[in-house]
């Protein structure tokens, strides 16, 4: 699993469609979501960064072409799926790091209110993660890519349109109802469903013609 | 006997091509060539063999086991190299590398290093910036670094010049000087398995045709040709294939003496190239 974690992260380095998704794309969020209360700004940054590299991590194995050198290496499919089920935590953990660096040099140099820290907005940013993979992942193992990268959008879009009417700060924000909801259940909910998610890949793959 | 490959009533049925109960055996210290046209299902078997592809049916026991079950322990003994190049494009060929040698418990960084100053690879060199030819030469040298049992090619010559196929050849024949490994080699340039295959398989349209030493087939299969006078229906079913034209015919057999003590002097019989045998048995 060292061995895959180490390819992500080289191709993340290397890939320059990559650097500049993750130099440019805090500021295009702090340039649409101007109103965001900071806290939920932190938490879609975090979403959205352990998000993109799962899913580009994801779609190098599965759809490209270098899915036949990975699965020509010594490792199984079984082992292939659950790293990538347990990347996004590494993925979560980069993301808090890097995001915490960046957003930190935003708000010493004043350019936007924004956290650079934020407890709850990691906390939260585990269940949805977890979701999200547990949604997205099979779609990619099952369907073809095309219908797989659809599901992948309106997931995205899906997020991004709640998180959106969360974030919105006055009383037309579905923040209020937020506290409404314990963590706990959510996180229930969500690790229900990423180990059925995680079973359900490991048996497609397994029987996937690659 | 121990085999290092084998391959019993392998089955794989697609919408339109089906790989159709195919059998052979490839033991240690020999290089095995995979014949067959374009689509016959070399590439197919090859997928299935590195279990890219799930087979329908049959066995395939790589060093004794089975290659699904003991899947991690078998590919760490495997070295391979495709027809084309699917490693990551923007990496250099270093970091490519320290990846690759991370999965492998036998990786030879020596021997790594020695095959890149002698194939002349900067290891600095992004891969998307290297020909077909150095593509091939630097999975020639991931395949051949962690002291693999069974090399497994598929096409590596194809696309190349003969330069570069003639020094991927002498490179291959220096590795099967270690008795203990083996070569399963596909292709369709057949002049390159004349130089150093021991076995022949040949596969055409799913089918396996036959699976012999090299040496039975030149041996045995023949081009003969003749006039059109000594032809009829019952003659025309001795051989394999035939090519007619309005002087005379060519044909295929795989029994020169039974051809001869049956024509005599009026036939020529020539020996035939493995070209010959593909291209007339898939002709028939």
């Amino acid at each position: 699993m060292l061995g895959i974690l180490k390819r992500d992260i080289s191709l993340l380095v290397s890939s320059k469609q990559t650097i500049l998704f993750m130099i440019f794309y805090i500021p295009f969020l702090l340039f649409i979501a101007e109103s965001f209360v900071p806290e939920y700004m932190y938490f879609m940054i975090l979403v959205f960064y352990t998000y993109m590299m799962s899913i580009m991590s994801f779609t190098y194995d599965i759809t490209g072409k270098s899915k036949y050198i990975m699965n020509s290496l010594p490792t199984n499919r079984k082992e292939l799926v659950i790293y990538k089920y347990l990347s996004i935590f590494i993925y979560l953990a980069i993301t808090i790091v890097y995001a915490g660096v960046y957003l930190w040099i935003i708000d010493t140099l004043k350019l936007a209110d924004v956290d650079y820290f934020n407890l709850r907005g990691i906390i939260n940013a585990i269940p949805t993660v977890m979701i999200y993979a547990s949604i997205v992942f099979p779609a990619y193992l099952k369907f073809e890519p095309r219908i797989a990268q659809i599901i992948n959008m309106v997931v995205f879009l899906s997020f991004f349109i709640i998180s959106n009417n969360i974030s919105y700060v006055g009383d037309k924000g579905a923040l209020k109802y937020l506290g409404m909801i314990k963590w706990e259940y959510v996180m229930l909910l969500a690790s229900t469903m990423y180990i059925l998610s995680l079973l359900l890949s490991i048996h497609l793959y397994r029987n996937k013609d690659i | 006997m121990d085999y290092i490959l084998e391959v019993k009533n392998l089955r794989k049925k697609f919408k339109n091509f089906t790989l159709d109960s195919i059998s052979f055996n490839l033991e240690p210290g020999y290089i095995m060539g995979f014949i067959g046209p374009n689509g016959a299902g070399k590439s197919t078997t090859i997928k299935l063999i590195m279990n890219l592809l799930k087979k329908d049916g049959g066995e395939i026991r790589i060093f004794g086991k089975d290659h699904e079950k003991y899947e991690k322990e078998v590919k760490n003994r495997i070295g391979f190299v495709y027809d084309e190049n699917y490693y990551y494009e923007d990496l250099t060929v270093n970091t490519m590398k320290n990846i690759v040698a991370s999965f492998y418990s036998n990786w030879d960084d020596n021997k790594f290093n020695g095959y890149m100053k002698e194939f002349d690879l900067n290891p600095k060199a992004k891969i998307k910036t290297l020909s077909k030819g150095m593509k091939m030469k630097f999975s020639l040298a991931v395949a051949l670094s962690h002291n693999a049992d069974l090399i497994i090619m598929d096409e590596p010559t194809s696309g190349l010049d003969p330069v570069f196929r003639r020094e991927i050849l002498d490179i291959l024949y220096s590795v099967i000087q270690d008795e203990g490994k083996s070569i399963f080699f596909s292709t369709h340039i057949t002049t390159d398995l004349e130089k150093i295959a021991d076995y022949i398989t040949f596969i055409n349209k799913g089918k396996i045709v036959f699976s012999k030493p090299k040496d039975d087939v030149l041996q045995n299969y023949g081009i003969v040709k003749g006039g059109l006078d000594i032809l009829d229906g019952n003659i025309r079913k001795e051989f394999i294939g035939i090519r007619e034209t309005k002087v005379g015919f060519e044909a295929l057999t795989d029994n020169m003496d039974k051809t001869r003590k049956m024509f005599g002097n009026k036939v020529l019989i020539e020996r035939a190239t493995l070209e010959d045998i593909m291209v007339y048995s898939v002709r028939r």
